[in-house]
């Protein structure tokens, strides 16, 4: 019993020392870039930096609950621009409101997460081959949609009315930026949701051992496809977010962005096998590669070259974790570091 | 009647069903399909492909991930391009460059196994820092204009029927088929996937296996970049982004399972074929291209759903069968 | 031992920075201090490096600087961020080829607000957020030109009623759509005997294309002509023409794409002509014209500008592109010819 309560304690102590260490890891660029470009210290530019990974944020923050489960969705870069697609045509050739249409956009993502979510916990097929096929289906879909109402691929929709474009180009306080207090508001959601409601609970027991959770009566099926339908949600939401801060609906919006979501959650501490994830950890993950970019583009480092600082930066952090003792990292390999020999003297110890 | 059951459970044909249900409807739709131009097309193109998935196999089995055999494979590829452009010996510089590509490998098996980086976290870095080596490396360029005399083999008919490059992977694929599913060590690999704990007490080497695994990986997809190289003649930047997934995605066709223990190398390289095939198949269908996307992904939610049903159905079958004998042997035996 | 990590870390993201930083820049007014960021669509395509070759060079030559920023995919998004990060860093102009009409218009907007001069080539944005536009012909142009590549090539028997087919990227990509779709406008008036059997997509990749190549070729045996007007695609073609035995009197392959990706299969009569127009000229010219702005010079359409090394070009006014009511302040340059390569000239090119 008192082996339980330790290991609850290393848990928690060792999820809070990630989160501390990403946050000194922010810290640490943001000394560093500022010492090699002191407009980086400028507070306005940093926060309005926000805007250029925002949607990475959004969607990685959902993203958590997902890979938690022990699933994973590389569909999320294909439903940004569906819906991205949907809000556009919907607005532009079907004359709907700009906002209705958005919903109309986010029950698209919610659908589509739907569709995940269905093939992988009901017919318990392989998350990431489903999400791939759901990808090229999703993306498919919204060029099949753009040629369908006539409107050229390549040039996209354009033209949104000022108050859809002051979702992010606005200031609801002057001085900052809007994408902050999404940020905010989604982080206290997301927080609410994983750590503090049954919900959460029941998400991260599905993860850690889904049988057991099933025998615990938590029908797990439920779970893990609201897990999928909240990264569709989630993603649908971005889409809209890029339609505004572009001005603009294009097919392709978000294609790139899946491997830098996956990163994100991630590097914020969630385990890929499932059963452990943070909130926190995802968000302060998302800071840590944004300001990498863009502390790295202020450096005058060619954006072509940016993947080699932040690939470093990801083996580096995780290896000082690992090396730390960090526990996340040790899970799997308890027994390695036992050896069955010693254990076996540790036991005749107890006895 | 009990082969033909262990055949059919086996995860093996039911791929190699659809592969060849595949070619049956496109047939239908257009005979030129089911021509040797065709299959051979197809055949070639999928060398490539048959060997990242064979090396993704083995990281797939120890219940691993290697998402930068993308980069390896790029980066490789750009080096023997460029070794072999500017008058290098390919032999020697395909020796190099596997050499290479075992190396970067060598770096996230050790990753993975020493340092206890999750294999996801530590392959995402390498991968970054790949891509971005081959733009230092290249310069921005491309890597083209490569002699006749590396790229005529990968043309080079036996008998004027039998590619000789397809000819080699077979070479190379069966003998480790064979190995992985029948010798000692070759099932280590399994091992470490299915039960890490217990391959430790049983007395598996793991860590060197999970390295051994990430080395096999780089290996394999340093053979694709020169295949790749050989094949099509030049080499981009962006060669190879997103062909990881395309790797994993064979893999789970064929029957790997990606949280390891389950799979086999024959059944990744089939899965790697109808990747291949579906590339093709959406010209021949005569389709509006627009609609490749959509029905590339409506193939494969198809195919892994049927395959996933299809094989819960004989499970079950095979439960009700054995459940059924077993109460008729309790019914004698009273 | 944490502390020691912490310094190996701290050394080596300085160390991976370092490496690939140029330091921070600094704005004045001074020929030599003015800096300009060359943005292309995406790195690693050979088209856009060349013509960052040239901006270099007339950089060079001329004393200023020219940063080349792009990004690996083809993304708006990442374009913004870099945008962003241009102003954030306060350089003196923009050169940039847009992957949207639209998408750029707030950033390059915020860009201008700056005091930052904006110049677009290959591919152009609103002229209300740029001042000139080096252009490498219109779409009427160039649509023309990939028709008549073709046709050139025929016999007075396939121009009258000729099979063909177009092959490049993808339906999203800007440029190569609005080629596409004038080329079927001018077929349609001059040659409307001409059957259009597919229109496939390589997606930029070279093993793609390939593969789709032989398939087409495959597919549609009775094609008289293949028109790929896209870099990747091309070359694709040619390969799987050349395996097939195929030569330009079985079938005639023509498009653009850089002179050395192609040199070889007109060397060995796979193909006959294709065509380009010089990237590194027009590179030059877009980042010398974004100089010369930010030195504070001015104009007005009907102008002849002296660009060192090149000549003197002369701006347009908007209307030949057909945009209405442009600012009267911005124009067009044009680039002064397209170029078609054959067996005669190719070897004068050395990009």
């Amino acid at each position: 019993m008192s082996n339980l309560n330790i290991n609850m304690k290393n848990l928690r102590r060792a999820l809070l020392s990630w989160d501390t260490f990403l946050l000194v890891i922010i810290l640490l660029e943001v000394l560093i870039f500022g010492l090699i470009n002191p407009k980086f210290w400028r507070i306005g530019l940093l926060l309005n930096s926000i805007d250029d990974f925002l949607i990475i944020g959004v969607v990685a923050l959902s993203m958590t609950f997902v890979i938690i489960t022990g699933g994973i969705d590389i569909s999320a870069g294909s439903m940004i621009g569906l819906s991205s697609v949907v809000t556009g045509l919907l607005w532009q050739v079907y004359g709907m409101n700009i906002w209705l249409a958005a919903f109309f956009a986010i029950l698209s993502g919610i659908l589509c997460g739907m569709l995940n979510g269905f093939l992988v916990s009901y017919l318990d097929i392989q998350a990431m081959v489903v999400t791939l096929g759901t990808s090229f289906l999703f993306s498919g879909i919204a060029l099949v949609l753009m040629r369908f109402a006539g409107v050229s691929a390549y040039e996209g929709i354009s033209g949104f009315p000022q108050s859809f474009k002051s979702l992010m180009s606005g200031h609801i306080i002057p001085g900052l930026p809007n994408s902050i207090f999404i940020l905010i508001i989604l982080v206290l959601i997301s927080l609410v949701l994983l750590s503090k409601s049954k919900y959460g609970r029941y998400v991260i027991l599905t993860g850690i051992n889904q049988n057991a959770a099933i025998y615990s009566g938590i029908n797990t099926r439920i779970i893990k496809m609201s897990a999928y339908m909240l990264v569709g949600m989630s993603s649908a939401f971005s889409g809209i977010l890029l339609s505004s801060y572009l001005n603009s609906s294009r097919s392709d919006f978000g294609a790139e962005t899946t491997l830098s979501i996956i990163t994100a959650v991630v590097l914020g501490g969630t385990l890929i096998t499932g059963g452990k994830g943070s909130v926190i950890g995802t968000l302060l993950a998302t800071f840590v590669l944004g300001f990498m970019k863009f502390g790295l583009q202020m450096a005058r480092v060619p954006t072509q070259y940016t993947n080699i600082p932040t690939g470093v930066l990801l083996i580096i952090a995780s290896l000082i974790g690992a090396l730390s003792g960090n526990s996340y990292f040790r899970s799997r390999l308890k027994l390695v570091f036992n050896r069955p020999k010693k254990s076996v003297n540790n036991f005749e110890k107890k006895l | 009647m009990n082969i033909l059951k262990s055949v059919i459970y086996k995860r093996e044909a039911t791929v190699s069903f659809f592969l060849i249900g595949i070619f049956i409807l496109v047939g239908i739709v257009n005979p030129d399909f089911l021509t040797l131009t065709s299959i051979d097309l197809i055949s070639q193109n999928s060398i490539l492909y048959i060997f990242l998935a064979t090396g993704m196999t083995f990281v797939l089995l120890t219940g691993n991930i290697d998402v930068s055999v993308g980069g390896i494979l790029g980066l490789c590829g750009a080096i023997i391009a460029t070794l072999v452009r500017d008058g290098a010996n390919p032999i020697f510089s395909l020796l190099l460059v596997l050499l290479l590509g075992s190396l970067f490998g060598l770096i996230n098996g050790l990753g993975v196994a020493i340092a206890g980086i999750p294999s996801i976290i530590m392959t995402l870095g390498t991968l970054g820092i790949l891509r971005g080596m081959i733009v230092v490396y290249t310069g921005g360029k491309w890597v083209e204009n490569l002699p006749d005399y590396f790229k005529n083999p990968s043309s080079q008919m036996l008998f004027d029927a039998l590619n000789v490059y397809m000819l080699i992977t077979l070479l190379i694929i069966i003998p480790l088929q064979i190995y992985i599913s029948k010798s000692k060590r070759g099932r280590y690999f399994s091992a470490v996937g299915d039960n890490y704990n217990g391959a430790v007490l049983v007395g598996i080497p793991v860590k060197k296996i999970t390295i051994l695994s990430f080395v096999l990986s780089g290996l394999f997809a340093a053979l694709a970049g020169s295949v790749y190289a050989s094949q099509i003649g030049f080499i981009m930047n962006s060669t190879g982004v997103g062909i990881e997934m395309i790797a994993i995605a064979s893999c789970v066709l064929g029957g790997v399972s990606l949280s390891g223990g389950i799979g086999s190398v024959a059944g990744a390289s089939l899965g790697a074929v109808i990747m291949t095939t579906i590339t093709s198949a959406l010209v021949y269908l005569k389709v509006d291209a627009s609609w490749n996307n959509a029905i590339s992904g409506m193939l494969l939610i198809t195919i892994v759903v049927s395959d996933v049903l299809i094989h819960r159905y004989t499970a079950e079958r095979a439960k009700k069968i054995r459940l059924a004998a077993h109460v008729e042997n309790m019914e004698i035996g009273q | 031992m944490k502390k020691s990590i912490l310094f190996v870390l701290v050394v080596s993201l300085v160390f991976s920075v370092a490496v690939f930083a140029n330091g921070a820049g600094d704005s004045g007014k001074d020929a030599a201090d003015i800096e300009v960021v060359f943005i292309p669509k995406l790195t690693g395509n050979m088209f856009f490096e060349s013509a960052n070759v040239g901006a270099q060079d007339i950089a060079a030559k001329v004393g200023f600087t020219c940063t080349y920023d792009g990004s690996p995919n083809a993304s708006v998004a990442d374009q913004v961020q870099i945008i962003n990060s241009a102003v954030a860093r306060g350089v003196d102009a923009i050169s940039i080829s847009s992957l949207t009409p639209d998408g750029l218009n707030d950033a390059l907007k915020k860009a201008q607000d700056n005091g930052i001069k904006v110049v677009t080539w290959d591919s152009d944005v609103d002229p209300m957020y740029r001042e000139l536009y080096v252009n490498q012909g219109t779409p009427e142009i160039l649509g023309k030109l990939l028709v008549d590549m073709a046709a050139d090539q025929m016999t007075d028997s396939q121009k009258a009623s000729a099979k063909f087919a177009f092959f490049y990227s993808s339906p999203t990509v800007t440029d190569q759509n609005a080629w596409v779709e004038y080329a079927k406008v001018y077929i349609g008036e001059n040659y409307p005997g001409w059957e259009l059997l597919t229109t496939e997509y390589g997606e930029q990749d070279a093993q793609k294309s390939f593969q789709i190549g032989q398939s087409i070729l495959d597919t549609y045996s009775d094609l008289d002509a293949i028109l790929c007007p896209d870099s990747t695609a091309l070359p694709g073609m040619a390969e799987a023409a050349r395996r097939a035995n195929l030569t330009k009197d079985d079938i005639i392959i023509t498009g653009f794409a850089t002179p050395s990706s192609m040199r070889e299969y007109l060397k060995d009569n796979t193909i006959e002509a294709f065509g380009l127009w010089d990237c590194g000229l027009q590179g030059a010219m877009g980042a010398y014209l974004a100089y010369w702005l930010a030195l504070g010079n001015t104009f007005s359409v009907g102008d002849s500008i002296d660009i060192p090394g090149i000549g003197s070009v002369k701006v347009e006014s908007n209307d030949i592109q057909g945009y209405k009511n442009a600012p009267k302040d911005t124009g067009i340059v044009l680039l002064p010819e397209r170029v078609v390569f054959t067996t005669a000239n190719v070897d004068d090119y050395n990009f």
